[in-house]
Formats: structure tokens, C-alpha cells, sequence
């Protein structure tokens, strides 16, 4: 790739990215360390107890309680304020004529401002793009509609009602989310396509980096080259990429959304295990938490076979479904460090600020 | 998209990225864990894999002046700390998150007029006080990158200033290497013309 010089030193090098290193080096970095050994231990200070000291306390503190509720209602009562609308995100008209509620975008310039509270629809001849320089740009294809629900500093929330988005995004991890009508995309650090059809289905696609897909709790990742489905009020299935074979596909979407009796699951969950290629632990990692008990040990050690589970993690964790042994185990598959998951999504379990 | 700077005393020659390191997570663990138990010498060694990235977030940040001070500041403060880290395998992301708390906190306490939340008038200021052509061009380019958006000018200073590689930079911080290598991409391109724009106003 052309950037490999950027990134990593290596490939043909960029004459104005080492000039920049020549230039910018003299800010580089070169002080010894301090002699930490020297540091005294901090130790709390420990004061003498007075009653006097105790009563101010109380006093100070039944002030503060006061003020510190005080302040809550008024966080939770107020109107949206200036921040939490935010920048507005730029359109730019690729084709035909999208709209921005019921104006066309820009019917001179071809642009326009789409902002919280505001709807961008394209129709079947139309395409837009949107773009919030902090945050990412998105190419918007025909026959989708879009909101922009949230545009506050550091958490950028979009609704993809139906319709076909293409996003780059180079916001931090946790960021940026897409709400759709069966499940949260929370941004990693990634390039993705997300498509959700009149009916609520979606899909996801990532290119680059890699998606967190959730739903009440229910949660995949999809890094690069890998695909998640969704359906409306089951959430997010089972991630699985593409070139797994067609028999392996069609027995994980039955497994996710079919309606299938004991035996029946049994023989779906048996194509997935015979199916399944080393690469397709992502698949069979995500199923440990979906599948019964009875199930599970099995799921265990053919998962177990294809990536086998790092120090520490043992199979009796594993099938109590010990929280850090499955997170240690996702990070030893390579596809991503799930701790960027546990650090950013929370931040997003809070509801939507209601729609104006 | 190329600019034109002028580098006059600037040399050519290929500056080093500095791999050091890119992943020695049980060496970091068991350093993490050795400077828990009171060992110094091993959060020294901490100091010595971790520096760079602790300058380079808060030189996209603070003024240049007051960064090797603050530096020092953040290790006292994450030697205090360390007993809070839950997890030692994320020393990285937790060190990264002190840093830019204090950097932001440096705005809040120590700022008695607006002067300082101009980098670029900062970095003249201080480029005034030198008559090396090279020492200009240096705080002139740095102010310009420290103008870009703050997704793109923390890994392009720990790339271009420090040497970091991208995984190294994703290693260390805590980020994925596709968050990383897309904010570098963007962030040079944006530099690139950022530079050109700045050249063709001074022509």
C-alpha cells in the first residue's frame, strides 16, 4: 500500500513524510527517566479526629448532597442544550436530488447542513454524502433515510431508519454510533457498510478495523471481512465472513433466526462445527454465549482444536461462561482488543436524548 | 496535493523509525506488576517503553515549553496511581488517558489569559526567540500540525515527532491498528494541504 511508509517504516519512502521526520525530530523525546527510586511513598495523610471536625463535615456534606442534586435535575430536566446539538454534519449531493426534510439539498450548490433533530432522505435516483470533520464521512445510497440524533463533543449518534450508508470513520473508538431498527453499531475504528431494509433487517459489512453490534445486552463484533446480521426485536446474529463456505452460512442463519426444534438446532449447530475453519473462530467464539449448556462443551473443543484458548483460560471457565476468560480468549484471536469494547460502549447504554 | 516547503537547513537523510518494542505485553505485565510491589527500578523501565507516547500526546496538546515537565508530572502521578489499575495489561490506554486528563488539566489551572490556547502564535513567540531558520520552520510545522483535528494530530506527532510506528502507536495507546492507520492517513493528507496553504500564503 502506498501509506506502508507512513505506517510502519517499511515500503518505498515518502520523501515528504521524511522530511517532516527531520523537521518535527527535534521535539522528539530525550530526557532520562527520573529517579523514581527517590520518589517517597505517597501514603494518605491520616488527620486526628475531632468532633467539632465531625459535625462541620456533616454539615458540609448534607450542603453538598444538596448541591449535587440540585445540579442532576437540572442536567435532567433542561432543554438540549448547544452542545449536545453540536456541529452540523455537511451534505454534499452525489446524485439526483436528496432532501433534507422536505428541501432538496442545496438546489444551486449542491449542499447543505443536516442537524440533530434533522432527516436526510434519498430516493431511488438520489445519493448524498455526509461529513463531520471530527468525526468520519458517509457515503448515503439510494432509497435511505437517515438522522442525525445526536452531535455532541464526543458522542456522534445517527438513526439509519432504512437504506444503504458507507462509513469512514477516524472518530475515537466508542464514538460514533449508528441506531438502527434491530440493533446499535458502535464504531471501533473501522470502515463498514450498514444496510437496513423496509422491514428493520440489517446487515453489517466491515472493511477496515472493526464494529460492535449490540442490542439489549446481546452483542457481536465484526472485525475486517466479516458480516453481522440483524432482525427486529432478536438483534444481532451470529458474525461470520463471507468466504465461509455456502453450507456453513446457511445453517448459522438458520441457527440465529429460524425457529427450530432440538434436533433440529443440534444438526445446524453439527454443519457449523465440521464447517468451521480456523478463521471462523470469530463465529464459533460469539455462538459460545448463544448455545444451551448441553451444547456448549462441544462448541468448546472445536473451537478449542481450531484456536486454542490461551493461558489461563480454562475449559470449566469457559463453559460457566467466566466473562474475562471470553474476553482473553477474543483477544487471543487476533481480531481485535475487546477491552476498546468494554472501555467505550458503555458509554452508549444510556437511551437516545428524545427526538424534538 | 504536494507542498513545497522550503527545508533549507533541514537534512534529507532518512530519520529512523524507532520499532522498539511493538508488543511486549508479558514484559509490560510483569514490569506493571513489579513497580505494584514498590519496585522502582521497574517503573523506570516502564518510563523508558512509554516516554515517547506520553510526549508526543501532550506535545499535540500543551505548549513545547512545558512538556518535558509534564512528563515527569504524569509518571509521578501514574507511579501514585498504579495501585488503581485493574487491569496491568492496559497500562498503555491507562497511562494515555492520565496524560491527556493532565493536558487538559493544564488548561484549566495554569492559564492566565487566552495567549496559551494559540499554538500557533505560541509556537512563533517562541520560534522568535531563536534565529535558526530550521528552528523556525520546526515550531512553524509543529503549530501547524497541532492545528489539525484532535483525532489526527496525537498519532501524527507520535509517528513524525517521536518515530512511533502505527502499530506501535496502536500498541501502545490501546487503539486499533485501523483507527490508527485511518487517522494517520487522513491526518497527513490534511497536513499536506494544511502546508501548502500555509506556503502559498506566505508567497
Amino acid at each position: 500500500m502506498k501509506d506502508d511508509y507512513l505506517w510502519d517504516g517499511s515500503g518505498e519512502p515518502d520523501p515528504q513524510v521524511q522530511k517532516l521526520e527531520t523537521v518535527l525530530g527535534r521535539y522528539r523525546h530525550n530526557q532520562p527517566a527520573p529517579a523514581f527510586d527517590q520518589v517517597a511513598e505517597i501514603r494518605p495523610v491520616k488527620r486526628p479526629w475531632r468532633f467539632l471536625n465531625l459535625r462541620l463535615s456533616m454539615q458540609l456534606g448534607a450542603v453538598a448532597a444538596c448541591l449535587v442534586v440540585s445540579v442532576a435535575l437540572y442536567f435532567y430536566l433542561r432543554p438540549p442544550t448547544v452542545d449536545d446539538r453540536g456541529p452540523s454534519w455537511e451534505v454534499a449531493r452525489l446524485a439526483g436530488a436528496p432532501r433534507i426534510g422536505l428541501k432538496a439539498v442545496g438546489a444551486n450548490a449542491g449542499t447543505g447542513k443536516l442537524s440533530v433533530g434533522q432527516t436526510l432522505v434519498t430516493d431511488s435516483s438520489s445519493r448524498a454524502n455526509i461529513t463531520l470533520n471530527e468525526t468520519g464521512t458517509i457515503d448515503v445510497d439510494a432509497g435511505s433515510r437517515i438522522r442525525v440524533v445526536q452531535s455532541g463533543r464526543g458522542r456522534k449518534r445517527l438513526s439509519l431508519e432504512r437504506g444503504t450508508i458507507h462509513a469512514t470513520i477516524w472518530a475515537p473508538p466508542g464514538e460514533f454510533v449508528v441506531d438502527t431498527p434491530s440493533a446499535v453499531a458502535v464504531d471501533l475504528g473501522c470502515v463498514y457498510t450498514l444496510q437496513v431494509d423496509d422491514s428493520g433487517v440489517g446487515l453489517l459489512r466491515t472493511t477496515l478495523g472493526w464494529v460492535g453490534f449490540k442490542l439489549n445486552g446481546h452483542e457481536s463484533f465484526i472485525p475486517a471481512g466479516a458480516v453481522c446480521a440483524t432482525r427486529p426485536k432478536i438483534g444481532p446474529g451470529t458474525p461470520y465472513f463471507e468466504d465461509a463456505s455456502a453450507s456453513f452460512r446457511e445453517a448459522l442463519s438458520r441457527f440465529d433466526f429460524g425457529v427450530n426444534t432440538p434436533a433440529e438446532r443440534n444438526a445446524l449447530l453439527g454443519i457449523l462445527l465440521v464447517d468451521a475453519r480456523k478463521k471462523d473462530a470469530l463465529t464459533l467464539w460469539h455462538l459460545l454465549s448463544r448455545v444451551s449448556d448441553v451444547e456448549r462443551p462441544g462448541l468448546y473443543d472445536r473451537l478449542a482444536a481450531l484456536a486454542p484458548p490461551p493461558a489461563g483460560v480454562t475449559r470449566e471457565g469457559i463453559l460457566r461462561l467466566d466473562r474475562q476468560m471470553l474476553d482473553s480468549w477474543w483477544n487471543a484471536l487476533g481480531f481485535g482488543d475487546v477491552f476498546v469494547w468494554r472501555t467505550f460502549e458503555h458509554n452508549w447504554s444510556d437511551p437516545p436524548p428524545k427526538a424534538k | 496535493m504536494g507542498y513545497t516547503i522550503d527545508f533549507r537547513s533541514a537534512g534529507m537523510e532518512r530519520q529512523a523509525v524507532t520499532a522498539w518494542g511493538v508488543t511486549e505485553p508479558r514484559d509490560d505485565d510483569s514490569l506493571v506488576s513489579a513497580a505494584r510491589e514498590g519496585d522502582r527500578a521497574a517503573f523506570g523501565r516502564l518510563y523508558d517503553r512509554y516516554a515517547r507516547m506520553v510526549h508526543g500526546i501532550l506535545l499535540s496538546r500543551v505548549p513545547p515549553r512545558e512538556v518535558d515537565d509534564l512528563v515527569q508530572e504524569v509518571f509521578l502521578l501514574a507511579l501514585r496511581q498504579l495501585h488503581a489499575l485493574r487491569d496491568i495489561s492496559r497500562f498503555g490506554a491507562w497511562l494515555a488517558t492520565i496524560t491527556r486528563n493532565r493536558a487538559n488539566d493544564y488548561f484549566r489551572r495554569a492559564i492566565p489569559d487566552g495567549k496559551l490556547t494559540e499554538p500557533v502564535s505560541e509556537n512563533q513567540a517562541e520560534s522568535r526567540t531563536s534565529n535558526h531558520a530550521a528552528e523556525q520552520e520546526a515550531a512553524m510545522i509543529l503549530a501547524v500540525v497541532r492545528d489539525l483535528p484532535e483525532p489526527y494530530r496525537e498519532p501524527l506527532i507520535l509517528r513524525l515527532v517521536e518515530g512511533m510506528t502505527g502499530p506501535e502507536i496502536a500498541a501502545r495507546t490501546g487503539l486499533t491498528h485501523g483507527s490508527v492507520r485511518v487517522n494517520l492517513c487522513r491526518g497527513m493528507q490534511m497536513l499536506r494541504e494544511k502546508l501548502g496553504e500555509t506556503v502559498r500564503g506566505a508567497s
